[in-house]
């Protein structure tokens, strides 16, 4: 189900109509959140909702041995069965055709002449979320960094919880299990603060992403042409501001929803293009993933304490990884290989040529990095590396002569949003929504959320699924 | 932070301005209309499923949509047909996805427009994806989606403002529509003439042709320019994948017992010459009845049908489409084409 379609606004007026009667318990508030968790999901392709379960009922197991065993072989094993089911449904679902292409390909080129079919499986909605939130449950019952779940009815929520389970944010144990031991009620502010995220979540997925900016990028990057200047950076900022609106605005609606219930989940962003730098930009963009990739990845693999050169080989196996998440395909993987040199030569520029960011700079600092992010974007949207070479030909002006696809009218609508985005992020880095809502009057907030509304009924959209869905 | 008196606002807001818009564009000739979408279509294809050896299934392209009227099919034979018909889609990919993927044994009437019906079996060219979409996504389709759809049609029903469309025509007015209507300079060429509704359609995707585009003949003038696009732009025929394709899938389906009835709508000015000069009868039409040996019926050969006019010269307005489908259903039924009728 989406969060942007006539049936989920059914199904959360039923589940918050049920949560708020008075005739059940906090238990049974529990299970309904829990049964509506699995028909949120269900009612996408039913059979798959065993997957869930099979990965529950495993981490649960395994949490529970954890919590006991002290025998450190038996730990490890039990934490490797954890790992192997999660990673195990990951690579199948996610990676086998990847993989078996890629054998299949260094297999022919000895001259085998190998032929395998790939197998076309159905990629399970939000698999590399839920199995990332189940697996840091594990490993930080193993590493003992979190009590066991009390009931198997909070962890089986944990794992399921509807608004965050397949685009996140991937929340941890701490942060969310113990939320439900006790029974959680928004305050009449927090729930309608809960529905004004709602609002901007969905304005930020229908107007601005799908509405405002999909039609463009579709159109460069689906033109197969060697382009223009103008379009091919119109055509790639279009999809910078669409993958941000898209993504950010699920995780806004998925943090709404849950206040609306009561339970808090953390920022997935914080106006990542406003970034000094990759660091920052990676304290801002999807913050659940990148502080998941930081606690089970680069400090496992030693992180900063090894010294340099060990540092820097965990940092691009992290972002690597961390491409390769976002999707089986070697674009994915040079996207976050991208990220990785850019984090390294931020590094090696603190060290060797450090200087002050002022307020002056700061805005010059915060362009560059936007514009350089918007290089690896390339290799994210392309689909071929064709493809991407000739976006980035023309991005540097090595094609002046290529072709134009979009019109004036795009040019301009993709720079003025773009332009607005890029300073709303850069004024907005040290505040938030929130704190600048509480400045305005009331007036002036009713007005923006009676405007966002409007759009979003005007713009209607055919049901576009999340981007992130995919991943 | 006072939000309960923002959200106060924000409702009386929200209302008063979605008020005002769909009172305008009511104002401007807006009506409500369904969307002929995928889901529309799909819930006609869960039918096909169902389907007795008493029915029929209308396939083929616009023309079966706009010419044959369900009500007058339905008043003459008693049976109500299945209308699976898809507008600028090649018929081939849902005749097939009916003998490959249903027991139907009845009744297919296979509307032949030949630019589309031979036009390619290239699966990514336009005539063929647009129809093997929706039938994909019947296989396809899941429970929310069909929520979604049976949620959407009272709105759809009744508010004009409700204005997306798969189509994506020209007169939406939908934000997006609305401003990738706007133009500045002539940067890009402009693609293709601009292409405005023109039908109304219920929810057995019975199709009516609006009575604009038969009064309004500046109106009817924009479609003849959307065909003459076409006609520049497409690919010559591809007489032989076509005929190949259809004739292996309609072998299987009469073995089966099922029946076949085909037929080639009116269709007149410049699109028939058109027609004409890309896919000749001879060496189209004639060919396929040939081949196939299944009751055929070519508009030209019936005296009633020779002079029906087209008001944007592909398709018949809705008085002509009703005469021309009791008509047409009474041939059928004297033919003994249509032999299982519910009133005999």
């Amino acid at each position: 189900m989406l969060f942007n379609s006539l049936s989920f606004v059914v199904f959360l007026v039923v589940v918050l109509a049920l949560y708020y009667s008075k005739i059940f318990n906090w238990t049974n508030k529990k299970r309904i959140l829990l049964f509506a968790s699995y028909l949120f999901y269900g009612l996408w392709n039913p059979p798959l909702v065993i997957l869930l379960w099979i990965s529950t009922v495993v981490d649960w197991i395994t949490g529970k041995k954890l919590a006991t065993e002290e025998n450190q072989r038996k730990r490890k094993l039990w934490l490797l069965l954890s790992m192997f089911v999660n990673l195990g449904f990951l690579t199948f679902f996610k990676y086998r055709d990847f993989l078996l292409d890629n054998f299949t390909t260094v297999v022919n080129a000895y001259g085998y002449g190998y032929n395998a079919t790939p197998m076309d499986i159905i990629l399970p909605m939000g698999i590399s979320f839920y199995t990332f939130q189940t697996m840091s449950y594990t490993i930080d019952m193993y590493l003992k960094r979190t009590e066991r779940a009390k009931t198997f009815l909070d962890f089986a929520l944990y794992v399921t919880f509807f608004p965050q389970l397949v685009a996140g944010p991937i929340v941890r144990a701490t942060d969310l299990i113990s939320q439900f031991y006790e029974e959680k009620k928004a305050t009449v502010n927090q729930f309608l603060w809960g529905l004004f995220l709602l609002t901007l979540g969905l304005f930020q997925k229908v107007v601005m992403a799908d509405t405002m900016l999909s039609d463009t990028a579709d159109k460069v990057y689906g033109a197969d042409k060697v382009l223009n200047f103008w379009d091919a950076w119109m055509g790639t900022l279009a999809f910078s501001g669409q993958i941000f609106f898209d993504f950010a605005g699920y995780s806004t609606c998925a943090i709404g929803i849950a206040l609306m219930l009561g339970i808090i989940l953390p920022d997935n962003f914080r106006y990542p293009y406003g970034s000094l730098g990759f660091s920052d930009l990676w304290r801002r963009w999807h913050i659940s993933l990148s502080s998941w990739l930081r606690d089970y990845l680069y400090i496992p693999l030693g992180g900063n304490r090894h010294g340099i050169v060990r540092m820097y080989a965990a940092l691009m196996i992290t972002m690597l990884l961390g491409g390769l998440w976002h999707g089986a395909a070697w674009t994915f993987i040079v996207w976050g290989g991208l990220h990785g040199t850019y984090l390294i030569l931020e590094r090696l520029q603190r060290q060797y040529v450090p200087f002050k960011i002022t307020a002056r700079n700061g805005i010059f600092l915060a362009f560059i990095t936007f514009t350089f992010v918007n290089i690896t974007w390339v290799f994210f949207r392309a689909r071929e590396f064709k493809t991407a070479w000739n976006m980035l030909s023309s991005m540097l002006y090595m094609n002046p002569e290529g072709e134009k696809v979009i019109g004036s009218f795009d040019i301009l609508k993709v720079s003025v949003i773009i332009g607005i985005l890029f300073l709303c992020h850069w004024f907005m880095r040290n505040t938030s929504v929130e704190a600048v809502s509480k400045k305005i009057s009331p007036i002036a907030l009713a007005f923006v959320w009676a405007s966002m509304f409007f759009l979003i009924a005007i713009s209607q959209g055919s049901g576009e699924q999340f981007i992130y869905f995919q991943f | 932070m006072q939000l309960k008196q923002s959200l106060l606002m924000a409702i009386a807001l929200s209302v008063i301005s979605l008020g005002a818009w769909e009172l305008y564009w009511r104002s401007q000739g807006k009506t409500p209309n369904l969307d002929d979408n995928k889901d529309l279509w799909a819930v006609q294809r869960a039918k096909g499923n169902k389907a007795t050896a008493d029915d029929v299934i209308l396939t083929g392209s616009s023309r079966v949509l706009f010419d044959i009227q369900l009500n007058e099919w339905e008043k003459e034979t008693g049976i109500r047909p299945i209308q699976l018909a898809t507008a600028g889609a090649s018929p081939l990919p849902i005749f097939s996805d009916i003998v490959n993927n249903t027991n139907f044994k009845g009744t297919v009437l296979v509307g032949v427009t030949p630019p589309l019906f031979f036009s390619t079996t290239y699966p990514l060219a336009d005539p063929w994806y647009r129809a093997q979409n929706r039938t994909d996504y019947f296989q396809k389709r899941t429970y929310a989606q069909r929520f979604n759809h049976l949620l959407s049609i009272p709105l759809q029903k009744n508010l004009a403002l409700i204005s997306t469309s798969e189509e994506k025509w020209n007169d939406n007015f939908d934000l997006k529509t609305l401003i990738n209507n706007i133009r500045i300079g002539e940067r890009i060429p402009q693609e293709m003439p601009p292409f405005y509704r023109f039908d109304n359609i219920d929810l057995d995707r019975n199709v009516e042709m609006t009575p604009r585009t038969v009064n309004d003949t500046a109106f009817a003038n924009t479609h003849k320019k959307v065909w003459g696009f076409f006609g520049k732009v497409s690919p010559p025929p591809d007489k032989k994948s076509t005929m190949d394709f259809f004739v292996n899938d309609a072998k299987k389906f009469m073995e089966r017992g099922g029946k076949i009835i085909l037929l080639r709508c009116p269709s007149t000015g410049g699109f028939r010459m058109g027609e004409k000069m890309v896919t000749p009868r001879a060496e189209f039409w004639d060919k396929l009845v040939d081949t196939l040996a299944v009751p055929s019926y070519h508009f030209e050969d019936y005296e009633p049908f020779k002079n029906l006019d087209c008001p944007e010269w592909s398709h018949l307005s809705a008085k002509d489409a009703r005469f021309f489908t009791t008509e047409l259903v009474k041939i059928l039924k004297a033919d003994g084409a249509l032999t299982k009728s519910k009133t005999n």
